[in-house]
């Protein structure tokens, strides 16, 4: 039997035109279609990144702020129009949980304040819905701080927590997590009795448990009068209860309960002195770092325990931590913030102790290390530089040249490029440490075309790399031979250096003296590289001793004029000329200035150019000796030999010595 | 500076001496990192004299710590081909951080006695350090510094050149003119083997002064 052709079912339309549709839904006339679209939607994004960027893009969030605040008005039908409520405000939390770009497009919508004012909403599950909302909002950085000691605000963070609601409560703690920034609004908190409240929640719910320790530790943070209160017998023993939490089943719980003891810890370092707590802690962040919810944050944990605290680095060693870490990171590959964090915490454990060094370095963990400064993630490239930092602090494997290999140096000098800065600043600090380099392998970093980039990034515009830069430099010039010396000035130039000295900024006058100060030390040769382009550099030192207030930019200045006065008599003539300018004022001399100086590094340096400039074997000291002892010098020299600081006594003693040397060999 | 290998040596070791109390010594600029100093030292056996010229560069210095590290390289040392030179780690006795008691690396008090009466600027302290080992005295302001040179590893030859590192220095620095005397502990080695170095200025008439700074 014939019969028509079947034309084939229409193909589905596109994905974005699905998504304009279900948008286009929000706006129907039918309050049933509306409230189906929210869930719809609400379904489509929960969880899912990529949809909500998709709906995002597409304007979702406009429409649906705009059903909420129209319903939160009031409608005919009050159980659809509460439906209504909840699913929006729950979109709109959906947006806005764990994803910046929905928390501003919530808040450019204005859906933060109708969230808020729902909180008084006469529908438990209405306020639910909006705390829950809030509460992923307050998440974020983006959103709003809450000024507690503004009006009755403070009255409202205690509703919030005096609330049988779970979420509401919730939504208090986190306001304060994000919101409490001072040490005044610390203290306005702790005296309201919000503490007590939060200590009270440490008994409740999981979701209580973890919002109250987190914003218990956000209002004891770094204030050791709230922490005393915190102690204080009334509040039941709190302390014991975050302890007893570190225990907890729950993972998170027990990651936070650390958190809040290290805070303790950081803050009130009388607290928590028992060894126990403190190897307990290490231990318990140690075993969170295999979990896989909390596993990222635990080394960050971990490195704010032992950060700057020998004590506690000790005790880690001593708790195998750099072995347990290291074998995380064999076991990868790890997703960039679990490798941050371990990286970070590695460069912490190797601050200052030499055994943990030694350690990560017979583990043959630097490989992991070098590897991860080509990874993707700016974050983990700066925490590799400052782990390479830390571990090549080490003067006695600088020695050994262990650092000082394409290895480490190929990567680092590519991370000088690198278009975020705090990498390249990350980069500068490791490189300034590995090329002190004592076995005289810094051709091997100048091959690499560092020297040409740390001349580029010293006239950076921004302060912080252009110090850092210059620190490098002056550390590649210490004991370098003399080659290499004539290699960076090309590359540097004597006017560069020269403006250097001279920068707006001291730190960067103090590098770039003491670079000079190493330029013109080693072989009698050195001397002459201030003397070059018409004694450019030599003349802009004795400028900035003139003007310069700072100890240690004069420190720094001051030795560069006792190494070039170590030299020959033109070299000490010259110095001469700088300290006593022909036409100034003898009693008023810097060199005088610096001899007063409460500073005793200060009057060390200067004493120290006086031993060169009246040295016995020169054939010029007697005149200069004359000129100092008319410039007020050689008294000031006789009231310095009891001086209290030993060098500055035991150089002043040579100084009048040689003085007088020198004025018997003239009679 | 290394010596002939004698025989296995035996460090038998106790922790060291980390005690709380005084003030640390000044800095003393020629104890500065860069600094460099040149002398020899006395190997002489029963058999024959002998002096070895050695060149010591300071390249770490951790005053908190009591802490000093550098070079020391031996030039005419009869079985190596070139100069040796070894890494070295010192102990500052600052009476916080280490006493004059070793209490490690086979010496004894006694043997500590021994070494530190061979300087003469430690014989005003000697009562006080045969009572504590030196706990409760104040060397903040005292012109010599005493230490502790430990050679920990060659830096341009192998292990198995011949000579060993197994001994420590006891050492006695003057602030004054940077002079630096020194002797050689090893149970198995010819015993006080004197080291004497002197501050040098690479041709200078004067001192001059490098430095560099960790981040």
């Amino acid at each position: 039997m014939p019969a028509s052709a079947s034309s084939p079912p229409p193909p589905p339309p596109p994905t974005n035109s699905r998504h304009e549709d279900l948008i286009g839904r929000l706006s129907s006339s039918s309050t049933h279609a509306k409230l189906k679209a929210l869930r719809d939607l609400k379904n489509q994004i929960i969880g899912n990144r990529t949809k909500k960027l998709c709906f995002l893009k597409l304007g979702a969030v406009p429409p649906i702020t705009s059903i909420l605040s129209s319903a939160a008005g009031g409608g005919d039908d009050a159980e659809l129009n509460v439906s209504l409520i909840i699913q929006s405000a729950a979109a709109i939390g959906s947006f806005a949980c764990g994803f910046d770009d929905g928390v501003k497009a919530v808040l450019d919508a204005g859906g933060f304040n109708i969230l808020l004012s729902l909180i008084s909403y006469p529908n438990d599950k209405v306020v639910s819905a909006a705390a829950r909302s809030l509460k992923f909002i307050y998440q974020s950085k983006l959103a709003p701080r809450y000024d507690f000691l503004q009006g009755n605000n403070m009255e409202f963070i205690q509703s919030l927590l005096n609330s049988e609601n779970e979420n509401v409560t919730g939504l208090g703690a986190s306001i304060i997590t994000h919101s409490c920034q001072t040490n005044m609004q610390q203290k306005a908190l702790s005296d309201t009795g919000i503490i007590k409240k939060l200590i009270f929640m440490l008994g409740g719910s999981v979701t209580q448990k973890e919002a109250s320790l987190e914003s218990l530790a956000t209002i004891l943070k770094g204030n050791p009068d709230v922490i005393l209160k915190f102690m204080e017998p009334e509040n039941g023993g709190a302390l014991g209860t975050v302890n007893e939490l570190t225990k907890d089943k729950n993972a998170r719980t027990r990651l936070l309960a650390c958190m809040c003891l290290i805070v303790i810890r950081n803050s009130s370092p009388s607290c928590l002195q028992d060894l126990r707590i403190k190897t307990k802690l290490i231990l318990i962040l140690l075993e969170l770092l295999e979990d896989d919810q909390v596993g990222d944050e635990a080394p960050f944990a971990l490195s704010s325990l032992i950060a700057e605290k020998e004590d506690l680095q000790v005790l880690a060693f001593e708790a195998n931590v750099i072995d347990k870490l290291v074998n995380h990171l064999r076991k990868g590959p790890l997703l960039s913030r679990r490798l941050e964090g371990i990286l970070i915490a590695l460069a912490n454990m190797c601050s200052r102790l030499e055994r943990c060094r030694d350690r990560l370095l017979s583990l043959e963990a630097v490989k992991f290390v070098t590897d991860a400064l080509s990874q993707d993630s700016g974050e983990v490239r700066a925490a590799a530089c400052i782990c390479l930092k830390n571990v090549s602090r080490s003067v006695k494997n600088l020695s050994a040249g262990l650092f000082m290999n394409e290895n480490f140096v190929v990567p680092l000098v590519r991370l000088l490029f690198d278009d975020l800065t705090f990498v390249q600043v990350s980069a500068l600090d490791a490189i300034s440490n590995i090329v002190v380099d004592f076995l005289a392998h810094k051709k091997i970093f100048m091959q690499c075309g560092g020297v040409k980039q740390l001349v580029q990034l010293s006239k950076s515009m921004d302060s912080t790399i252009r110090v850092k830069a210059v620190c490098a430099l002056r550390n590649l010039t210490f004991l370098v031979n003399d080659q290499c010396k004539e290699e960076i000035l090309s590359e540097l130039t004597q006017l560069t250096l020269g403006s250097l000295i001279c920068d707006p900024e001291t730190c960067v006058q103090e590098q770039s003296l003491a670079l000079v100060r190493n330029l013109v030390d080693g072989p009698l040769d050195s001397i002459q590289h201030v003397f070059a382009a018409d004694a450019l550099l030599l003349h802009a030192v004795g400028q900035q001793l003139q003007s310069a207030s700072k100890a240690e930019v004069l420190i720094q200045g001051m030795y560069v004029f006792t190494n070039v006065a170590s030299g020959n008599e033109v070299h000490k003539e010259a110095v001469m000329q700088e300290l006593f300018p022909p036409l100034a004022n003898d009693s008023e001399s810097v060199m005088l200035k610096f001899l007063h100086s409460d500073d005793s590094r200060l009057r060390t340096a200067a004493v120290w150019a006086l031993v060169n400039l009246t040295f016995p074997s020169s054939s010029g000291a007697f005149g200069r000796v004359m000129k100092l002892r008319n410039a007020g010098v050689v008294s000031q020299l006789k009231n310095m030999v009891n001086d209290p600081c030993l060098d500055v006594k035991l150089r002043a003693r040579t100084a009048l010595g040689q003085s007088m040397t020198s004025d018997d060999g003239s009679t | 500076m290394p010596v002939r290998v004698v025989e296995t040596s035996s460090a038998l070791s106790h922790p060291s001496g980390g005690t709380s109390g005084n003030t640390l010594p000044s800095a003393c600029t020629l104890l500065s990192v860069g600094q460099a100093f040149s002398g020899t030292q006395n190997v002489s056996s029963q058999q024959k004299d002998e002096a070895w010229r050695v060149n010591v560069r300071i390249q770490g210095c951790d005053l908190d710590h009591g802490y000093l590290c550098g070079t020391m390289e031996a030039l005419n040392v009869p079985m190596a081909d070139t100069p040796v030179v070894t890494f070295w780690e010192g102990e500052i006795v600052d009476t916080k951080n280490y006493t004059f008691f070793t209490g490690k690396w086979g010496a004894t008090s006694d043997d500590d006695i021994k070494h530190w009466t061979k300087f003469p600027s430690f014989s005003p302290l000697l009562s006080q350090v045969e009572v504590d080992g030196g706990k409760s005295l104040d060397l903040s302001n005292y012109p010599y510094i005493f230490m502790r040179w430990k050679e920990q590893y060659f830096v341009n030859v192998g292990t198995d050149c011949g000579l060993t590192i197994a001994g420590f220095y006891y050492v006695c620095f003057s602030c004054s003119d940077g002079s630096i005397n020194g002797f050689y502990y090893d149970p198995n080695s010819s015993p006080f083997q004197k080291l004497e170095l002197k501050s040098t200025n690479e041709g200078r008439l004067g001192f001059s002064f490098s430095s560099y700074e960790l981040q």
